[in-house]
C-alpha cells in the first residue's frame, strides 16, 4: 500500500529529528542556564515569580496543543486537568507529604488517567461535541472538589512551602527551576510527537478524519494517547501551583483565566508546531506580566480576547503561519 | 525554517528578560507603603472603596506633613481578584519598587497568597478582611483589621442567639441555610455551636451550591418545617435573592436573617428597600450614635462626597473605615517607634491599644482582634429605595452587643403581605 517515496521521506524525517533532538536538548540546557543566572543576578524574587507565570502558560499552552492543535480536538477543559494536577498535589501534601519532585510524576499520571478516560468516554464525539463534552467535565470536577471537605472544599486549603529548600536560596528559585524543567518537558515531548507517526497520524485526523481512519490510520488509539500525553503535562504543570499560591480554592484551582490563555496562546502563536504555542504563551504570558504591574487592571483578559479575534481574522494561523505566509509570498 | 524559529525563541526569551530586568527608580524621599488590590474581578466592590480610603488617608497624612517628616506614597496594583496574581505583585512591590511598608488587598485568599513572600521577608503585614488567614502561617507581625476576633465561626451568630433565648416565649427551633462556600460553611459551623447552646432545636440544616440563582424552592422548603427562627449565611447575590424569596413564598418567623453579606453594601440596601425591614444581620459599623468613634463622621462625609466620582459603594459603611483605620494604626505605630524597621512596629502594634476611627483596637492571638466585635443589627422604617436614608441613625438599629445597642430587638418579622 505505502510508496516507496512516502516510506522514505519518512525516514528520512525521523534521521533529522532523531538528530537533532540531542542539539535541540542542549540548546535548552544552555538558555535555561542563562536565564537562571541572568535572573539571578537581578537579585529578586519577583522576576522568578513572574518567569514563573509565563513558564507555566509555556506548559499549558504547549500540553493543551498536543490534542488541540495536532489533532484538532478543541479542549476546553483545560482547567479540569490543571485542577486535577493542583489537587493531586493538595491531597499529596495533607496525607503522605511527598517533595514536589515525586508529586508531580503523580499529578501528571492522575491527570493522564482523567485525560485517557475523558478519551474513552468522548472522543466518539466530533467537533463541538467533543468540546461541550470538555467543558462539562470542568464543571463536574468542580462540583466534587466543592463538594471534598478534606481538600478544603468550597473554603479553600492551606499549603505551606517547606522552610527550606537544598541547593537553592530561596523556594522561588526552586519553583522557577522546577516550572522551566516541566515546560522544557512539554516543549521537547510535543516537538517528539510532532515529528513522530503520531503527530503524522493526529495531522491526519484533523484534516479528515473519516479519510485517515479509511487510510488505516488508527484514530480512536491515537486520540487516546493524545488525550493522555496532553492531559498529564497539564496537570503536571498544575502540581506546583498550590506551592505557588500556598492558598488553594475551587475558583483559583478551576480558573477561567487558564483555561482561556492556555487555547488562545497556541492560536495565537500557531497550532501548527511545537513553537507557535511557545511563542504565544511567551509573548501574551510575558505582555500579561508587564501589564499586571503597568496598567495595572484586569484589562489582561480584555488583551487576551481582542488579540485572539485580530489574529483569527488577519492569521489564522497564527504568527507561525503569518510569518510562513510572508516568506512564501517574498519567494 | 527549524533554525530561524530557534532563534526567534531565544530572542523572545532574552526580550521577555530584558523587560523582567528594568529595575524601578530608586527613591529615598517618600515612604512607600505597598499593596495589591482587587480592583477588577469579582472582589472590586471592596477593593476600590478600600483604595479610596487609603488614598483618603494619604492626602490628609501628607497635608499633615507625612510621616516622619516624609511623604507617603501609595504604590498599588490590580490583583484582578486573582490571587495567582498576587505573589509575583508583592515581590514586585518588595524587591523592585522597594516599598517601605506593605499592607494586604481586600479579603481572605489574596492576603493569604501574598503571605509567604511577606514572611520570607519579615514585614509587617495589617491585613483588610482576612477570614482566619493567620491560623496556619501563626506570623507573629501579622494584624488583622475585621473584628472577629480568636473564634470567627461563632461570631457571626453569637447575638442572633443569645437574642433568641433571651426572647419571651423562647424561640424552640431554628432552621439553618447558607451558601456551600468558605463564610457560608463557616457561618453555619458557628450557628450549630451557638443553637445549641441556646438550647434551640435546628429542625432545617442545608446549604445550597454557591451559584443558586432562584431561592422560592429553598424557602419553601424552609418553610415547610415551620421554624420559629431561620439564619442564614449568604454571599451577595444570593443575600438578595433570600430575601426576596422569603417575601413572596411569605415565611414568618421570630427572626430572620444573621450571617448575610452583602447587606452591608449599599448597592443591596438600596436594591431590597423596604423588604429589609426587621431582617437582623450581621454588620460592623452603622451610623448610629452609640458608634460615633472620633473621625469616623469627618471620614465618611469626606469618602461618599468622593465616593460617586471614584464609582464605588456611596454609602462606604462597611469596609472603608476598617480601611482607614488601618492606615491609622500604621501612622500611629511608625510615630510611635519613630522607625520603619519592621520586628519594632510589630512589637509595637501588638502591645498597644489604637484608637482610630472604628473605635479602640487592641489586637491578639493571630493578630485577630483581641475581643470581637461583630455587630447585630436590624433594619427599621425602610421606606422606598432611596440610598440616602441609609446615613441617618436609626435605620440600622444596633442591637447586641449590650455596649453597643442603639435600640431594642422587634419581632416578630413578618414578610410583605401581598
Amino acid at each position: 500500500m505505502t510508496s516507496p517515496s512516502i516510506t522514505a521521506s519518512g525516514a528520512k524525517a525521523r534521521a533529522s529529528s532523531s538528530l537533532g533532538f540531542p542539539l535541540i536538548l542542549l540548546i535548552c540546557v544552555v538558555s535555561s542556564a542563562v536565564l537562571y543566572f541572568g535572573l539571578s543576578q537581578l537579585d529578586s524574587s519577583y522576576a522568578f515569580l513572574a518567569a514563573y507565570t509565563v513558564l507555566q502558560f509555556v506548559a499549558l499552552a504547549t500540553a493543551w496543543n498536543i490534542l488541540g492543535g495536532y489533532a484538532g480536538y478543541v479542549n476546553f477543559g483545560v482547567a479540569a486537568f490543571f485542577a486535577t494536577g493542583v489537587y493531586t498535589s493538595v491531597i499529596i501534601y495533607k496525607t503522605v507529604q511527598w517533595p514536589l519532585l515525586v508529586t508531580i510524576p503523580v499529578a501528571a499520571a492522575a491527570a493522564g488517567l482523567l485525560g485517557l478516560g475523558m478519551g474513552y468516554l468522548t472522543l466518539r464525539l466530533r467537533g463541538v461535541f467533543f468540546s461541550i463534552a470538555t467543558l462539562a467535565l470542568a464543571v463536574v470536577l468542580n462540583t466534587i472538589v466543592v463538594n471534598w471537605s478534606f481538600v478544603g472544599g468550597s473554603r479553600g486549603v492551606y499549603v505551606m512551602r517547606p522552610q527550606e529548600i537544598i541547593l537553592f536560596s530561596s523556594y522561588e528559585r526552586y519553583l522557577f527551576v522546577v516550572m522551566l524543567v516541566l515546560a522544557i518537558g512539554s516543549v521537547l515531548i510535543a516537538r517528539t510527537i510532532e515529528n513522530s507517526w503520531l503527530g503524522r497520524g493526529l495531522a491526519a485526523l484533523k484534516d479528515d478524519e473519516m479519510a485517515a481512519e479509511c487510510a488505516g490510520v488508527p484514530s480512536l488509539r491515537m486520540k487516546l494517547i493524545a488525550t493522555t500525553i496532553s492531559g498529564a503535562l497539564l496537570g503536571a504543570a498544575g502540581a506546583p501551583f498550590p506551592f505557588f499560591v500556598t492558598y488553594v480554592d475551587p475558583p483559583t484551582a478551576f480558573s477561567l483565566s487558564i483555561a482561556v490563555n492556555a487555547i488562545a496562546m497556541p492560536l495565537i502563536g500557531g497550532t501548527a508546531t511545537w513553537l507557535g504555542p511557545v511563542i504565544g504563551a511567551l509573548l501574551l504570558g510575558t505582555f500579561q506580566q508587564i501589564a499586571t504591574v503597568t496598567i495595572s487592571s484586569a484589562l489582561n483578559l480584555l488583551i487576551v480576547g481582542v488579540v485572539l479575534v485580530i489574529f483569527i481574522t488577519v492569521a489564522p494561523n497564527g504568527i507561525i503561519g503569518f510569518v510562513k505566509d510572508l516568506r512564501e509570498k517574498r519567494r | 525554517m527549524t533554525k530561524l524559529t530557534r532563534r526567534q525563541t531565544l530572542a523572545l526569551a532574552g526580550s521577555a528578560v530584558a523587560t523582567l530586568a528594568t529595575p524601578a527608580l530608586a527613591q529615598t524621599s517618600p515612604i512607600k507603603i505597598g499593596f495589591g488590590m482587587a480592583l477588577t474581578g469579582g472582589l472590586a466592590g471592596g477593593g476600590k472603596a478600600a483604595l479610596l480610603a487609603y488614598q483618603i488617608w494619604a492626602e490628609e497624612v501628607n497635608a499633615r506633613g507625612g510621616l516622619l517628616g516624609r511623604k507617603v506614597e501609595l504604590v498599588n496594583y490590580d490583583d484582578q481578584s486573582n490571587p495567582a496574581t498576587v505573589p509575583a505583585i508583592y515581590t514586585k512591590l518588595l524587591d523592585i519598587d522597594k516599598v517601605d511598608l506593605v499592607v494586604s488587598g481586600y479579603a481572605t485568599v489574596p492576603t493569604a497568597a501574598a503571605m509567604p513572600v511577606v514572611m520570607q521577608k519579615g514585614k509587617v503585614f495589617l491585613s483588610l478582611f482576612a477570614l482566619a488567614a493567620n491560623d496556619q502561617f501563626r506570623y507573629d507581625r501579622y494584624f488583622q483589621m475585621q473584628p472577629n476576633g480568636p473564634e470567627a465561626k461563632f461570631e457571626f451568630s453569637r447575638g442572633y442567639f443569645n437574642l433568641a433565648q433571651n426572647l419571651n416565649p423562647k424561640p424552640k427551633t431554628v432552621a439553618l441555610v447558607g451558601a456551600d462556600a468558605e463564610f457560608g460553611v463557616l457561618a453555619l459551623e458557628g450557628a450549630r455551636e451557638n443553637a445549641k447552646k441556646a438550647g434551640i432545636k435546628i429542625v432545617y440544616d442545608r446549604s445550597y451550591p454557591p451559584n443558586t440563582m432562584d431561592f422560592g424552592s429553598i424557602v419553601r422548603a424552609i418553610k415547610a418545617t415551620k421554624p420559629d427562627l431561620l439564619f442564614i449565611g449568604s454571599y451577595p447575590p444570593d443575600s438578595a435573592g433570600m430575601i426576596r424569596a422569603i417575601h413572596e413564598v411569605g415565611l414568618d418567623a421570630t427572626m430572620v436573617g444573621g450571617g448575610m453579606i452583602g447587606l452591608q453594601f449599599a448597592a443591596l440596601k438600596q436594591q431590597l428597600g423596604p423588604l429589609l425591614n426587621n431582617v437582623v444581620c450581621y454588620d460592623l459599623y452603622t451610623p448610629e450614635p452609640t458608634m460615633n468613634f472620633p473621625g469616623v463622621v469627618e471620614f465618611l462625609k469626606k469618602y461618599q462626597e468622593r465616593a460617586e466620582k471614584a464609582g464605588v459603594d456611596p454609602l462606604g459603611l462597611y469596609i472603608p473605615p476598617f480601611a482607614y483605620a488601618e492606615m491609622q494604626i500604621l501612622e500611629a505605630a511608625v510615630n510611635g517607634v519613630k522607625s520603619l524597621d519592621d520586628k519594632k512596629l510589630a512589637d509595637y502594634i501588638r502591645a498597644n491599644s489604637f484608637s482610630t476611627v472604628v473605635g479602640d483596637i487592641k489586637f491578639g492571638d493571630r493578630g485577630e482582634w483581641a475581643k470581637p466585635r461583630i455587630l447585630l443589627i436590624q433594619y427599621r422604617g425602610i421606606v422606598g429605595n432611596d440610598v440616602e436614608q441609609f446615613k441617618q441613625a436609626g435605620k440600622q438599629v444596633i442591637i447586641d452587643p449590650p455596649q453597643f445597642k442603639s435600640g431594642d430587638l422587634v419581632v416578630p418579622f413578618e414578610s410583605v403581605k401581598r
